[in-house]
């Protein structure tokens, strides 16, 4: 049973500087109970919203989150906290721009500050081709009502000064496409913000308890089998991102699925330098840099290019990322790297995700996030919750169903074919 | 890891090496082996190339969980 927990305010925090009992932890580790309506797997950000918009939005009693590891471990805690909706595809605009509303709105919405933080996020032009392409998109995103904005070298000077588009480089940067609602949320809050609304919803979050297997009866799923013993489940939804292909090899089901290491690093702190999230993707590589409140420059690339589930980056590809950064910012050359890191991602054959049944008509995966995981968290969870608890995907993710690679409709945002890697 | 064993290179560095795909291992059709896996922790089977050194074509058997190579062989089975 979860203790009341105190609502955040001003007038709160002023109480709080008086009392020694206004803290409270954000949520009561549970014990898992026999049986339960729903069961989500997985305390990340995805399993974590949905227990959230099922207990909500659909009035579900007796929900259950396992985790294997702590709360927020795996990607929730390994992404570079960027969310954004500029993507050409209707069937992913219209879906991160509805995460992106939610995520404006969410630290009221959950009474837990989540940072969001509309730096604006460009995409940079290497070519008079790539301009050609980034207006596309731009007309894609502002038909379908997002905001978009082409920049010429001008006016990239006057959106981002610390970048110098005239620097002869091998690769000139000749404009970019800035999405200004576009930016960074604080990764963290977004997964504690939800475990603790969804705790005070009444939702038990189970940490330590590796599930093991599925237990079925009369061909339909019955509940799970984990290292705290069997709990029995109504429905039985799966939100376990980077290890989606670990649980279809658990159920013996093939997934359009391949696990790839994504990295990330951070540097040394230094003063307010890059305002915004600078995305340069030039000939084979890529870098993306913003800086943290802290101010550390967060940079992430490519994948590592192989299939692992290690977490261990690689370090040519590091080599290859901070390369790109200084060719991007000359002026950060000196700056040291202080730690940098990988979360496994589920590559799908066409980089988009998959939230559909799983063989049972009362299983569900929500995964195939690929890199668009985090931004997706506020939308991903209601929408799942809506298919969960009423049986009918909304529109907002029909698209995302498993059937789509056998009737021919993938999402492929790149138009890089069948491969997870090029993804 | 960081060494893979090319078949007539000996002992090399991974940047010389480019992964290409992995094989669906899947019963079926072509659709199987196209967009579907068994995405095993324990084991994955791989199509790589040797693209910066002599450029042969691979079949490597991996651990992806620890990085643990089983076994590099040429996709042709034999050398010419």
């Amino acid at each position: 049973m979860q203790t009341p927990r105190p609502r955040y305010s001003a007038a709160a925090l002023l109480r709080a500087r008086f009392s020694r009992h206004f803290w409270k932890p954000l949520w009561n580790p549970a014990k898992p109970q026999d049986h339960y309506d729903v069961v989500i797997v997985g305390a990340g950000g995805h399993g974590l919203s949905t227990a959230y918009h099922l207990a909500r939005d659909h009035g579900i009693k007796r929900i259950a989150i396992v985790e294997k590891n702590i709360l927020g471990y795996g990607n929730v805690a390994r992404n570079t906290t960027i969310v954004r909706s500029n993507y050409l595809l209707p069937e992913n605009h219209y879906f991160y721009e509805d995460s992106l509303r939610r995520y404006e709105g969410l630290s009221r919405e959950l009474n837990y500050n989540v940072m969001y933080s509309p730096r604006g996020v460009v995409d940079l032009a290497n070519s008079d081709d790539e301009m050609v392409a980034l207006a596309r998109r731009g007309n894609a995103m502002r038909l379908a009502g997002i905001d978009a904005q082409l920049l010429d070298r001008p006016g990239l000077v006057r959106f981002a000064p610390e970048l110098n588009p005239y620097l002869p480089r091998r690769y000139p940067i000749m404009g970019g496409l800035v999405q200004r609602r576009a930016g960074t949320v604080r990764h963290d809050a977004v997964a504690w913000g939800y475990a603790r609304a969804a705790a005070a919803l009444g939702v038990d979050i189970i940490e330590r308890c590796e599930v093991l297997g599925l237990t079925t009866q009369a061909g339909v799923a019955s509940g799970v089998e984990t290292s705290l013993g069997h709990i029995r489940a109504d429905r039985i939804v799966f939100a376990v991102a980077g290890h989606t292909g670990a649980i279809g090899t658990m159920l013996g089901i093939p997934l359009p699925v391949e696990t790839h290491l994504l990295q990330a690093m951070v540097s040394e702190p230094i003063k307010p330098l890059v305002g915004s999230v600078l995305i340069y993707m030039y000939g084979h590589a890529e870098v993306y840099i913003t800086q943290s409140d802290r101010g550390g420059l967060v940079m992430g690339g490519a994948l590592d290019g192989m299939p692992s589930y290690t977490r261990e980056p690689a370090w040519h590809r590091l080599e290859e990322i901070v390369q790109s950064a200084v060719a991007l910012l000359p002026q950060i050359a000196g700056v040291k790297i202080l730690r940098h890191w990988a979360g496994t991602n589920d590559q799908t054959m066409d980089g988009s995700p998959l939230i559909d049944r799983l063989k049972y008509d009362n299983v569900f995966l929500n995964g195939g996030w690929c890199y668009g995981g985090f931004k997706a968290i506020p939308a991903s969870g209601a929408a799942c919750a809506t298919l969960v608890a009423t049986g009918t995907a909304p529109d907002l993710i029909r698209n995302f169903r498993l059937s789509r690679f056998a009737s021919g409709h993938m999402i492929d945002e790149k138009g890089a074919g069948p491969y997870p890697v090029r993804q | 890891m960081s060494l893979f064993t090319c078949p007539f290179c000996g002992s090399r560095n991974l940047e010389e090496f480019s992964f290409h795909k992995t094989l669906p291992n899947v019963a079926g059709g072509a659709f199987e082996e196209i967009y579907l896996r068994r995405d095993a922790p324990s084991h994955s089977d791989e199509h790589w190339q040797h693209r910066y050194g002599c450029r042969a074509w691979l079949r490597v058997q991996r651990n992806p969980s620890s990085g643990e190579v089983f076994a590099v062989e040429l996709l042709t089975g034999t050398k010419p």
